[in-house]
């Protein structure tokens, strides 16, 4: 008989029966394997703390948003949106589902080429295109959307210059009854801004408009506005028709569904609409507006964070407990804020990942920086941990990877589980080298 | 050519067939006539052959002329009024002019002095060196002692008959341009040949009542017009050709015994008697499809055979109404034709159609509502154009594992597409109608909900065709025209079939730039170079049963086509073989309009062009009975370019001649 495991003493208030603010304390149900594969084995091999992402759920997500929007309307088109997570193998993972690419930087742009998404297939968005990446997107038909009228103006020149006709939209924003109201992307719907850039446009015979996109917001929790955004688009589109005699041929509703995190603040587990409940709003407003069948203009998606949120796992190790002044147990994990940026916004799930004591504990989670902000959980229900105990984050599979920081520690392995189960690093954990690559000691300072 | 060449072995009758045939062109032409008749030979074929006649037997003097161009347009007008009766009755008039006219010319021959028999049939000896010296002469002579089986100089003196000839050389040459021409109408002339020897050597005709032209202008001829000509080949046609020998014999005999009071033949007119009555009996009497009247005269018995079966197999959805899947993106069907849960006795040929996921489930959650099952509230579409007949939309949706048995059918929608074809789709969700009754909706447009109405545990579409109007009406087997289905992780293209139970089905996404490159209207006109070829202008028309089709101005040649929202293909060409419209034919056969599935449009040529010799007259040998081989053809569609705007495609087509025996 192993010898029993250690549990510290604790005393607790007694519970009995309702559900408490904590809900149903289902947090407690250890992860022992991701994938099948498990967690003890990936740190042995890649270290901790260590970032896992599971193939097989991210195309399970592909697949059921398609699913959700292409049998209710006949013409979709995911891009997927490198902000929200630009590791080559991932992106190749959804362009290989079908997804084109969306970018907001050249950097990105020039990510999405050589990962083999055709020009014409790159949308490029963002208020800050320089003038050589516009140049290499128009070189490569891509679609490029508008943000300002001096962006336009520019695109103008640089089109005059390469005698190429650029295939362009305008980004559009609009009051859609939430609130904050994102009105400093894009064009003015009800200003009538939106509609004097589609003039120019037309009027500049230098650009081809081909399309209309909205971004509304991030993280959106009603499904009323894209209907609002989906009917403002559509009147655009109606008017570009009957008005400036040009087809528009799809429209772009950008991102923005929610994953299935809990955001701060919220009471309990909110529960956020599906993906299935987005598509049904959107595809009834287009379908409904009046088009002819066959001018159904396509329906382009940039969703990033709906796909990828909960195919990513963040493991880690307990470095250390502690009593805080107030008498609360506090935990120092080995990662913190700085390589998971989303606990700023949502109350991340965790689990421990082997088995556990059947008590919890209120706990407060600490990452391991040496800075006063590297909360990772103010409050967190969880069994008793002890030094060298693993945990499993839940859903930090979009944007951490992609603004995490290198402060105090450095960025971590990033393992990918295939759908045989077979794990494979796609990005490696920092060096010093690597570090230091691009620092450049002045002269003065060399002596040592 | 062989055939235009033994007919000048008498160039009397040639220049006299000549004269007759442009007599009777120019009378048509005065007339005015149709003109595409004219261009056929409607009218002068029958003139032909009595000038070839009476070229054979007369003397050339004025009189013969001027009696030869009154019986000529006597013999139009014959052509005329003889196409207009039997036409009536879908049949032809063959040579029922010309056995008149000639009748009548050696009636009065008998009266008129001015014309008299030629001795040139007597002494042809003397046309023989005329023509082509001694050594002519010599050749025919040598046939005709050649040491030969009476059997087979009797053959080939009957062939050679068909050309008002009477020799050996002759008859070998006919015989050789028919193997040349036609392998089937060979094996028929051999087997009326042979039948009618047999019949004789049975029933043993005098002597004197048979003679050469007999046999091959009747029992020949009819042998070839049953067993190939006027009846497609098979096996049906050539046991008829059998029979008709006999009984053409017992005319050719009986009439012979009338017309020979006035010392007259009786020519061809037991062969028109014979087939004339078989061919409306044909097209009385005789189950459909064991003996099938030729539909289209290709002048070839293979041609009409192998374009027959080709036509058949390729052509008979031609007409359908298509009909598409009634919704957006991949279903599965849930229930087929005849399916065990509900699909049964009148209404058994329906089909039910769920949506699931990667793991097959139709639900996400805990299936406890209705919102939780994927094809819930899905949009519902008219599977093709038609006017709304009926709606019934006032039952509420059930909760999940609930049935209505009162309103079994729940909400429905029945659109009429045509008299007698009406689509039925039920179990809609209430007050999702986006039509109403008296509405025109058109292909692929929303009309309604899938919901969970009527007797219905679980959100599903049901879909049936049916030929009345009436929500209960029973079901009708009708096919959907193209879709893609997938089993086992395989997609196929389905045409004009039913989808099976457990497949996964969606509608084919067309690709616009196909659909844009495969738009030929009428009055297009296109100028084609390709490499090694001179320039070939085309031009696109439609005809007055409006059927386009591409006429080359360069080459004359024409190639008709069909093109639907998802396949454009050619149903046939005329012309000339080493055009580039040819080539364009054999490449763009079968080309689907669509790109998403990336699989290869299948489909097979009329085995005619075939280019493998050896093969291909094994195969017109036995083709009525046994097709051996077959000539596929295949089409992939690739995407070269992903522009969505502006995307570029592909064609790759391949023909694999395949034999089944290896």
């Amino acid at each position: 008989m192993s010898k029993l495991k250690y549990e510290r003493p604790l005393i607790k208030k007694l519970n009995a029966g309702m559900m408490n603010k904590f809900g149903a304390q289902s947090e407690c149900t250890p992860v022992t394997h991701i994938d099948g594969v498990s967690v003890k084995s990936i740190i042995q091999k890649y270290g901790s703390p260590v970032f896992v992402l599971s193939e097989q759920k991210m195309r399970q997500n592909y697949k059921s948003a398609v699913r959700a929007f292409s049998t209710r309307y006949p013409k979709v088109q995911f891009a997927w949106s490198y902000k929200t997570h630009y590791n080559n193998a991932v992106c190749r993972v959804f362009h290989q589902e079908g997804s084109w690419g969306e970018v907001v930087s050249g950097f990105e742009y020039r990510k999405a080429l050589s990962n083999g998404v055709p020009g014409s297939n790159i949308i490029f968005n963002g208020p800050d295109k320089h003038a050589e990446e516009i140049k290499l997107a128009i070189e490569n038909d891509s679609l490029i959307h508008i943000d300002h009228f001096e962006e336009l103006y520019l695109l103008i020149d640089l089109c005059a210059q390469l005698d190429k006709k650029a295939r362009v939209a305008i980004r559009v924003n609009m009051d859609t009854g939430i609130y904050p109201m994102w009105d400093r992307f894009g064009f003015n719907y009800e200003n009538g801004q939106a509609w004097q850039a589609l003039n120019k446009i037309v009027e500049s015979g230098k650009l081809q408009l081909v399309g209309l996109h909205s971004h509304i917001g991030t993280y959106m929790l009603s499904t009323a506005a894209y209907g609002v955004a989906a009917s403002k688009l559509c009147d655009l589109a109606m008017n570009s028709k009957s008005q400036l005699h040009t087809t528009i041929k799809y429209i772009d509703l950008g991102g923005g569904f929610p994953s299935a995190n809990t955001l701060k603040g919220s009471y309990g587990n909110v529960p956020t609409p599906s993906v299935d409940e987005f598509a049904e709003v959107i595809t009834t407003t287009i379908l409904n507006y009046g088009f002819k069948t066959e001018d159904l203009p396509l329906l382009i998606l940039e969703s990033g964070r709906v796909l990828i949120d909960d195919a990513g796992y963040l493991l880690g190790s307990v470095l250390a407990n502690k009593k805080l002044s107030d008498g609360r147990k506090a935990t120092i994990m080995d990662f913190g804020v700085n390589i998971m940026f989303t606990s700023f916004w949502y109350d991340h799930k965790i689990s421990p990942a082997q088995e556990v004591s059947q008590f919890n504990e209120d706990t407060v989670l600490y990452g391991p920086l040496c800075m006063n902000i590297d909360i990772v959980r103010e409050s967190v229900n969880l069994p008793l941990l002890n030094r060298g105990d693993h945990v499993v984050v839940h859903k930090v599979g979009a944007y951490n990877m992609t603004q995490w920081m290198q402060f105090i520690a450095m960025r971590p392995n990033i393992v990918l589980i295939d759908t045989n189960n077979e794990t494979h690093i796609i990005r490696q954990a920092e060096t010093l080298d690597y570090l230091e690559q691009l620092e450049v000691i002045p002269e003065h300072l060399q002596k040592k | 050519m062989l055939l235009l060449l033994v007919s000048f072995f008498n160039p009397y009758a040639g220049i006299a067939g000549l004269v007759a045939t442009v007599i009777a062109i120019s009378v048509s032409h005065f007339t005015g006539l149709n003109k595409a008749f004219i261009q056929k030979g409607n009218y002068s074929y029958n003139a032909l052959i009595i000038g070839i006649g009476m070229g054979a037997i007369y003397n050339f003097s004025i009189a013969f002329w001027i009696l030869l161009t009154f019986i000529i347009i006597f013999s139009v007008i014959l052509s005329v009024v003889f196409q207009n009766i039997l036409g009536k009755y879908g049949l032809p008039f063959l040579t029922i002019p010309f056995v008149l006219c000639f009748l009548l010319v050696l009636l009065v021959t008998n009266v008129f002095e001015a014309i008299d028999f030629t001795y040139r049939n007597i002494y042809w000896m003397n046309d023989a060196y005329a023509i082509g010296s001694s050594y002519l002469v010599k050749l025919i002579m040598y046939f005709d002692r050649l040491e030969m089986p009476a059997l087979l100089s009797t053959f080939f003196k009957a062939l050679s008959s068909l050309y008002f000839q009477n020799n050996v050389l002759a008859g070998m040459i006919i015989a050789l341009g028919v193997l040349i021409h036609s392998r089937i109408i060979f094996s028929l002339i051999i087997i009326g040949f042979l039948t009618a020897y047999t019949f004789n050597n049975i029933v043993m005709a005098h002597p004197e009542g048979m003679n050469y032209y007999l046999i091959g202008g009747n029992f020949i001829l009819i042998s070839v017009a049953i067993g190939g000509f006027f009846i497609i080949p098979s096996l049906h046609s050539y046991i008829w050709a059998v029979v008709s020998v006999p009984i053409t014999f017992i005319i050719v005999m009986a009439l012979g015994r009338i017309t020979g009071q006035w010392g007259l033949p009786v020519f061809s007119m037991p062969f028109c008697i014979v087939l004339l009555s078989f061919l409306y009996f044909f097209s009385l009497k005789i189950q459909k499809g064991r003996v099938v009247a030729t539909p289209l005269q290709l002048y070839s018995p293979e041609k009409n055979l192998y374009n027959y079966l080709n036509n058949k197999e390729r052509l008979q959805n031609i007409n359908h109404i298509r009909l598409q899947l009634p919704f957006i993106g991949k279903w599965m069907v849930s229930q087929g034709y005849d399916g065990n849960i509900t699909h049964k006795g009148d209404w058994s040929k329906a089909l039910d159609f769920i949506i699931v996921d990667q793991e097959l489930k139709t639900y996400k959650n805990y299936a406890l509502h209705v919102e939780d099952f994927y094809c819930y509230n899905k949009p519902v579409l008219a599977p093709a154009d038609g006017f709304v007949q009926q709606i019934d939309d006032y039952i509420d949706d059930n909760a999940i594992g609930k049935i209505n048995q009162q309103k079994n059918w729940g909400n429905t929608i029945v659109i009429k597409h045509a008299e007698g074809l009406y689509t039925k789709m039920s179990h809609l969700k209430k007050h999702s109608f986006k039509v109403k009754v008296g509405d025109f909706v058109k292909q692929g447009d929303v009309i309604a909900a899938c919901g969970n109405s009527g007797r219905s545990p679980e959100p599903h579409l049901h879909f049936q065709v049916q030929t009345t109007p009436y929500i209960g009406s029973k079901t009708f087997i009708y096919p959907l025209s193209y879709f893609v289905s997938e089993n086992n992780g395989k997609e196929i293209v389905q045409e004009f079939s039913i989808p099976q139970e457990t497949a996964i089905v969606n509608n084919i996404n067309h690709n616009p730039t196909l659909k844009q490159a495969f738009e030929f209207l009428p009055g297009f006109n296109l100028t084609v170079n390709a490499e090694g070829m001179e320039e070939n202008k085309w031009e696109v028309f439609t005809d007055a049963y409006n059927n386009s089709y591409f006429y080359c101005h360069t080459t004359k040649s024409f190639a008709y086509f069909k093109r639907n929202e998802t396949v454009f293909y050619f149903t046939s060409f005329d012309g000339d073989k080493y055009s580039l419209l040819y080539h364009f034919y054999i490449a763009c056969y079968k080309i689907y309009l669509a790109t998403e599935p990336a699989v290869a449009a299948l489909d097979k040529f009329p085995l005619q062009l075939s280019k493998n010799t050896l093969s291909k007259w094994l195969q017109d040998f036995i083709a009525p009975f046994y097709i051996f081989s077959r000539l596929h053809f295949e089409s992939l569609n690739k995407v070269v370019s992903n522009d969505f705007l502006n995307p570029s495609v592909s064609i790759s087509t391949k023909q694999v001649l395949q034999f089944l025996s290896f």
